[in-house]
């Protein structure tokens, strides 16, 4: 089976090298990081994710514009996106069954299972 | 005031010539009617003023049981809602003045005033101690916004701290918490010492975790006096409280009222939100404007103009909300401090005192029940404020 590829955006290099040597060490996901939001919707066209994963809180440009724009951009419109932030909190996110409109949330910190079982819900293929 | 109103005065008086003079005057007077009572020691007065309802009463210092000025404060500190004239043979400038500092709202002198001057002088009375009840009134009310408002700003500044600082440390905790949790699986070993050292460093992070996430509950935790209120009528009071200033300004309020469900809010709050709203607006407004109030309720949905209610916040796509909007026709809002807008101590005002608290209490307010407020500029010109609450 081929690995599903995650692009993660989200401005902390420490973070997202985290995330990476853990997704990676599973041997189920090759990962890319885009540390600029700016940048965020053309690394998702250069890469081609299965899934995204999104802080809000960035500078230069946040979260909710970044997924204004995925939205807006035929070639990537589909492509799942899960909200990795600290602006959340994890009351709040079970408070809401994982989702806030829609979107799936998870509040930073999470666990590793966590994290890779909500990338999972989102890799299932949809009937 | 009015001259027609019926006055009852009690007169403390031992003289009776005294009290026969002051009997005469205010029958014959032509400004006035009056209903007399006469008491010629204090005690009795006090045994009158219990039971009966003066408007003023005519005190002389000189009683049996009483002399000088203590008279004039065992009236006062018992009786403190009537008004009180003196009526005095004993004429000392400063005796006069000092009678006024200590609550009298005249002093006259035996022999020294016409009937007209009289009459005047006990309406007078009356009209001061109102309006001396009124302000007493409007001070406690300050005072006690005063407070509620410095607690207010306690907590908005400690929330503000607390979530920066939350979102600061989290993410290195999660660098943290994912750092140990890769080293765990790699590092296979037969030293117990080194999976000890990764367990001890995980509770750590997770116990700063808890930490912080204690900081955010407490931070949060600003007590609301919440009741099924209609955001109408909270709008239309705040109007009330600021129709001076607006008119003075030449504002013109607009209110375009939807019929929306009653919500559960802290009235006081939420009105001290949109009374300061309402004060900003007069402010960018000297030259006059209007300011458009207009309510409505309807459902989020998943449209990408709602998705700003959804980040970090309460609502869900189909939650039945109200929405305030109060539109101005000011300049706008620079797009310089568009960011910082909502900051603690941001104001463009310090030059004229401003603080700059308002609106991130505000903020503070509207978040704490759970909804969200925001500010734009409008395309025809002019800042719109949107504030959104769950029904």
């Amino acid at each position: 089976m081929t690995k599903r590829k995650i692009l993660i955006i989200d401005d902390e290099p420490h973070f997202t090298r985290m995330v990476k040597f853990n997704l990676e060490e599973t041997g189920e996901y090759e990962v890319a990081v885009e540390n600029e939001a700016s940048h965020g919707v053309e690394a998702a066209m250069d890469y081609n994710p299965d899934v995204i994963l999104l802080d809000v809180i960035m500078p230069g440009m946040e979260g909710p514009d970044v997924i204004f724009q995925l939205k807006n951009t035929e070639s990537v419109k589909h492509i799942p996106v899960i909200f990795l932030t600290a602006t959340v909190t994890k009351d709040e996110v079970e408070a809401n069954h994982g989702t806030i409109a829609g979107y799936s949330f998870l509040a930073k910190p999470t666990s590793l299972t966590e994290l890779i079982d909500c990338i999972e819900r989102k890799t299932q293929p949809q009937y | 005031m009015n001259l027609k109103k019926f006055l009852r005065i009690l007169v403390i008086e031992n003289n009776e010539i005294d009290c026969k003079i002051l009997k005469g005057m205010l029958s014959e007077s032509s400004v006035g009617t009056f209903q007399l009572d006469f008491t010629d020691s204090l005690h009795k007065a006090f045994e009158y003023l219990q039971k009966h309802n003066f408007d003023v009463v005519l005190l002389d210092l000189n009683l049996p049981d009483c002399k000088g000025l203590e008279t004039l404060k065992r009236v006062n500190d018992e009786f403190p809602d009537i008004a009180i004239v003196i009526n005095t043979g004993a004429y000392e400038d400063d005796l006069g003045l000092k009678a006024v500092s200590h609550g009298a709202q005249d002093y006259l002198i035996k022999g020294k005033y016409t009937s007209y001057a009289l009459s005047k002088a006990l309406y007078y009375a009356v009209e001061r101690k109102r309006v001396e009840e009124e302000l007493k009134s409007a001070y406690t009310r300050l005072k006690e916004a005063q407070s509620q408002l410095i607690q207010i700003e306690k907590m908005n500044v400690i929330g503000g701290l607390a979530s920066g600082v939350a979102h600061e440390v989290k993410n290195p905790l999660a660098t943290i918490l994912y750092g140990i949790e890769y080293l765990t699986q790699k590092i296979q070993t037969e030293d117990e010492k080194i999976g000890l050292t990764l367990k001890t460093m995980k509770e750590s992070a997770q116990k700063a975790n808890n930490i912080v996430k204690d900081l955010l509950d407490f931070a949060h935790s600003s007590k609301l006096d919440r009741k099924p209120e209609n955001l109408n009528d909270i709008i239309e009071k705040s109007l009330q409280l600021t129709k001076v200033l607006l008119d003075k300004h030449r504002v013109q309020a607009i209110k375009q009222f939807g019929v929306i469900p009653s919500i559960s809010v802290d009235a006081n709050r939420i009105e001290q939100v949109i009374v300061d709203l309402i004060l900003n607006a007069a402010y960018v407004m000297p030259e006059g404007g209007a300011l458009v109030f207009r309510t409505l309720t309807r459902k989020l949905t998943k449209n990408y103009n709602d998705v700003i209610f959804y980040i970090d916040k309460k609502f869900s796509v189909g939650d039945s909300i109200v929405l305030v909007e109060i539109e101005d026709t000011g300049p706008g809002i620079p797009a310089e401090i568009k960011d910082k807008i909502f900051d603690p101590f941001f104001t463009t005002r310090r030059a004229s005192g401003g603080v700059g608290l308002g609106l991130s209490v505000a903020k503070n307010i509207i978040q704490s029940h759970g909804g969200e407020i925001m500010l734009e500029n409008r395309k025809e010109g002019g800042a719109r404020v949107k504030i959104c609450l769950k029904v």
